[in-house]
Parts: C-alpha cells; sequence; structure tokens
C-alpha cells in the first residue's frame, strides 16, 4: 500500500527569516528556513558565486554523518538551480529541520544509523524548494522529488512508487530522483541490486510523476479530472505558490 | 487598464508566452525585477510572483513579495540627546573598504559630518569627503575627554577668526602658555579635548566652561587663563 495523503505545505510561517516553509508528506514533516545573500564568513566566500549553505536536523538527537552526506546531496543539486552568479562572495542559507518521521524509522537505530537516509530526501528538497521560492531568491528553475522503490513479490518484480518504511525495508533496491521543472533529471541516487532495464523503469515512472503538469499547465483550470491518480507535485509547488502570491498581492 | 487583464503566475524556469512579451515599435523592451535574459531572445522568470505587462512603457517584469536586498551596515549616532539617531555608513571613512572599517564599539566618540539632513529623515552622517577621499581630520575620537558647551559657543569657536569674530581668546592662550592639547568642536555643543597629560585636558575644559558659562569677555578670559595655569603648577 503507497502512501494516500496528499502532501500539505505553509509557507512563510517563520517570520524572522527570509523565506521558510513546512512541507508534509508520505509521513514526513519538514520545516525549512531560507536565510540570504548574506555576509559570507572571509575564509568561506568564493569570489565569484554564492555559497549555499544547506544544514539538515534529525527529528531525534544532533546531526551526523548521514545528515552531512544529505546536505552534500542537497547542495550540490540545489546550487544547479539557484543563480549563485548574482550574488557573489555571500551566503544562502537553508536550514530543514526533520520533525516528523514515518513510524518504524527508528525502530532498529543501529541498523538505520549505518544506512544513508535517502527516503527523506525528496522532502527536503520539496521543501527547500519551497522556502526558496518564499524568501524569492532567483532560480533558474523549480524541481520536483519522488522516491520509488522496486519490490519483489512472488518472483515478479514491481515498480513502488512513494513506499511506506516498512516497503522500503524489503525493497530490492530503493531510487530517488528529482526532475527540474525543465523535465531534466538533476538528481538521481539509488542503493540496493538492480539492472539496468530497472533503472530505466523507474527512472521513466519518476518521470511520469515529476514532469506530468507540463503538457495540462495552459489549462490547468479546466484540467481536474483526466489527471494521474497519483499525486501531482508540479501541480501541488505552483498551486501552494500561487495561493500565497495571490495573498501577498492583495492589493492589486 | 489594459494591463489589468493580463497578469499571469510564474515560476522560476517557467516559459513566458510570446504574446505577454510586449512589442513596442520604437522602445527598447525594458526588464524588470525578477526576469533573466538569456541571448538572444529568451526571457525566463526567476521568482515566483505574477508577470506584469505594460505595454505603453514596453516593459515586463514580475511583482512579488519578499526578498533580501543586501544593503550597506551602519552605525547609530547619537548627535543630541533629544534627537533620533543619525546613521553612519561603515563605509564612510577614510580608506574604508569591507574588510578595513574601523571597529567602533558601544559609546565610541566620532567626529563627523553631517551630509543628508532632511526634516523627514533619519540625519545621515560621514566621516569622508565625498569628493577627496580624505577624511579631513574627521574620524573616530580616542582617548582625551568630551563636554558640554552651549551651541553658540561651539559657533564661536568654530569661527574661523573666532578670536577677533567669536571673542573667544582661551584656547590661544593656553596654547601660548605651553600647554599642548588637540580639540574638536562639533555644532551639536559638544568639545572633545585631548592631550598627553590628563591635567591639559581637565584645564582646558575647564577653561572653555567657565568662559562660556559666565560670558566672560576676552580680558577675563585671559584672567582665567593666568589663574588656572598658576593652580596647575
Amino acid at each position: 500500500m503507497t502512501v494516500t495523503t496528499e502532501p500539505e505545505a505553509l509557507l512563510s510561517h517563520l517570520h524572522k527569516a527570509d523565506g521558510s516553509a513546512t512541507y508534509s508528506y508520505a509521513g514526513y514533516t519538514v520545516i525549512g528556513a531560507v536565510n540570504g545573500p548574506i555576509e559570507a564568513q572571509k575564509r568561506d566566500e568564493l569570489p565569484e558565486e554564492a555559497i549555499i549553505d544547506v544544514v539538515v536536523r534529525p527529528a531525534a538527537g544532533v546531526g551526523g554523518t548521514r545528515e552531512r552526506h544529505l546536505e552534500s546531496l542537497l547542495q550540490s543539486t540545489l546550487r544547479q538551480i539557484i543563480l549563485v552568479n548574482n550574488f557573489p562572495r555571500t551566503l544562502i542559507q537553508i536550514i530543514l529541520q526533520i520533525t516528523v518521521t514515518p513510524e518504524n524509522e527508528y525502530v532498529n537505530g543501529k541498523l538505520v544509523q549505518a544506512n544513508v537516509n535517502l527516503p527523506v530526501v525528496p522532502a527536503l528538497l520539496q521543501t527547500a524548494i519551497l522556502s526558496l521560492l518564499s524568501a524569492s531568491l532567483p532560480m533558474t528553475a523549480t524541481l520536483t522529488s519522488t522516491c520509488l522503490a522496486i519490490i519483489s513479490e512472488d518472483g515478479q518484480r514491481h515498480i513502488v512508487k512513494t513506499p511506506t518504511a516498512r516497503q522500503i525495508e524489503q525493497s530490492q533496491s530503493f531510487h530517488v530522483l528529482a526532475f527540474t521543472s525543465q523535465n531534466e533529471l538533476i538528481l538521481a541516487e539509488s542503493e540496493g541490486a538492480f539492472t539496468m532495464k530497472e533503472w530505466d523503469d523507474v527512472y521513466s515512472a519518476a518521470y511520469r510523476q515529476c514532469c506530468t503538469t507540463a503538457a495540462t499547465d495552459d489549462a490547468d483550470t479546466l484540467m481536474d479530472e483526466g489527471l494521474p491518480t497519483d499525486t501531482d507535485l508540479r501541480r501541488f509547488i505552483r498551486s501552494t505558490v500561487e495561493q500565497k502570491t495571490a495573498s501577498d498581492l492583495y492589493w492589486k | 487598464m489594459a494591463t489589468q487583464a493580463e497578469r499571469v503566475f510564474v515560476l522560476p524556469g517557467d516559459e513566458i508566452p510570446a504574446s505577454l512579451i510586449p512589442s513596442h515599435p520604437k522602445r527598447a523592451l525594458k526588464l524588470g525585477p525578477g526576469l533573466r535574459h538569456m541571448p538572444p531572445s529568451e526571457l525566463i522568470p526567476t521568482v515566483a510572483g505574477e508577470l506584469v505587462t505594460d505595454h505603453k512603457k514596453n516593459s515586463i517584469w514580475v511583482e512579488y513579495n519578499g526578498g533580501r536586498r543586501p544593503g550597506p551596515e551602519y552605525y547609530y549616532v547619537t548627535i543630541t540627546d533629544y534627537n533620533p539617531n543619525a546613521i553612519l555608513p561603515q563605509l564612510a571613512f577614510e580608506m574604508a573598504t569591507k574588510k578595513t572599517r574601523p571597529q567602533l564599539t558601544h559609546g565610541a566618540l566620532v567626529y563627523a559630518r553631517v551630509c543628508l539632513a532632511n526634516r523627514h529623515m533619519d540625519p545621515e552622517l560621514e566621516c569622508v569627503s565625498p569628493t577627496t577621499g580624505k577624511a579631513d581630520g574627521l574620524g573616530p575620537l580616542v582617548g582625551g575627554m568630551l563636554y558640554d558647551i552651549s551651541l553658540g559657543m561651539a559657533r564661536r569657536l568654530l569661527m574661523r577668526k573666532s578670536v577677533e569674530e567669536g571673542k573667544v581668546a582661551v584656547l590661544e592662550e593656553l596654547g601660548s602658555a605651553g600647554l599642548a592639547f588637540e580639540t574638536a568642536v562639533g555644532r551639536n555643543g559638544k568639545l572633545w579635548v585631548n592631550s598627553e597629560s590628563v591635567k591639559t585636558v581637565l584645564i582646558v575644559g575647564r577653561a572653555v566652561k567657565e568662559t562660556d558659562d559666565d560670558k566672560l569677555g576676552v580680558e577675563q578670559q585671559k584672567k582665567l587663563v593666568r589663574k588656572l595655569i598658576k593652580e596647575m603648577s
């Protein structure tokens, strides 16, 4: 059974940050705050672009190697879509606090600790994007991200979109993919054993999930029926930010 | 208004329909905030907001709320106790750059010139001449002591010929009596005195304050200076 709940988001709710968002989906809730461009530490600053500093804080305990790894994944993804060249020698800080994780996430603590915490990546990325949009930081594109697992049942392998924690535990392989709003693959992380064919299938399934709205974009007021059953992440981002913009520009 | 109907919500990286890009026969196309031009002819929004087109001005921009504008950082300076603070940009010092700006702590004293005084805005100060980039004696005042004097006295001390026109001779008299000291007079009624010896600082300050308070004439001032020098030795 996949997670059926719709994603939820709250934008610009932290008043001391330049931009913020809380995003909940698939059992995860992440609070994101973005500050920037602010003055960078002298030894950190880059002469021609802004530094993207991503901080991931886990739901319990202090961050460790797993969080540093997530940070590096997010950092390298986000710096490709933020216009870092617009703000040389500055710092853009993105803080992501995980507040809720799916039930059996920390059950057998030691075993999980050794793993990379990939399932949280889509939630972190989406939160980061919403926070960046809320901070009005210039970007070349937005992105959507999803995770998929390949589960074998009765000798048959099939792909599960946004799997539950239990499904991930039983899966043969697990994949996280992110696409920009120009339908380009920007992040692909996998773990487990899989064949090239399986990865191609995963890619096309993720592509369908992340990049479907583009075609129906212009007519998005009248197109509510013909959509695929799973959550349309791109439309979700668009409608969330559109609502916020509409309320910001109420005076028009 | 004609532009009203053309507002469209955009996300970063969205395609802008060609119909929304204004094409004025004569005027050059103007891009406002939130848009990026990718040569040769692509326009891409970089922030989320409403796309607004003004066909008359041949301009297009994205309207949004929020974002941070990196601005200069300021010191807040009290000119008088009863006025709102004036602002002094941290870079308005001689040879100041982001890396070498003066580090002023709370309560530090500066000798500054008012460069912007406007009825409805906070005054703005500078410690550097904007034309030459030289300090001309302005800048942080270190050491010494600050005395409050009347505004009239400050004005008299600042006169080009303070002895003849302003009728204040104390400073000259103290100088010719052999005291070594430096002063800075602010039009806000502050007198700063510095010297190697604390005694000199106190004498100079007292001399000016007494001249001010007791409305001494030039002759009386000379007498006062003689008395103070005598007391000191």
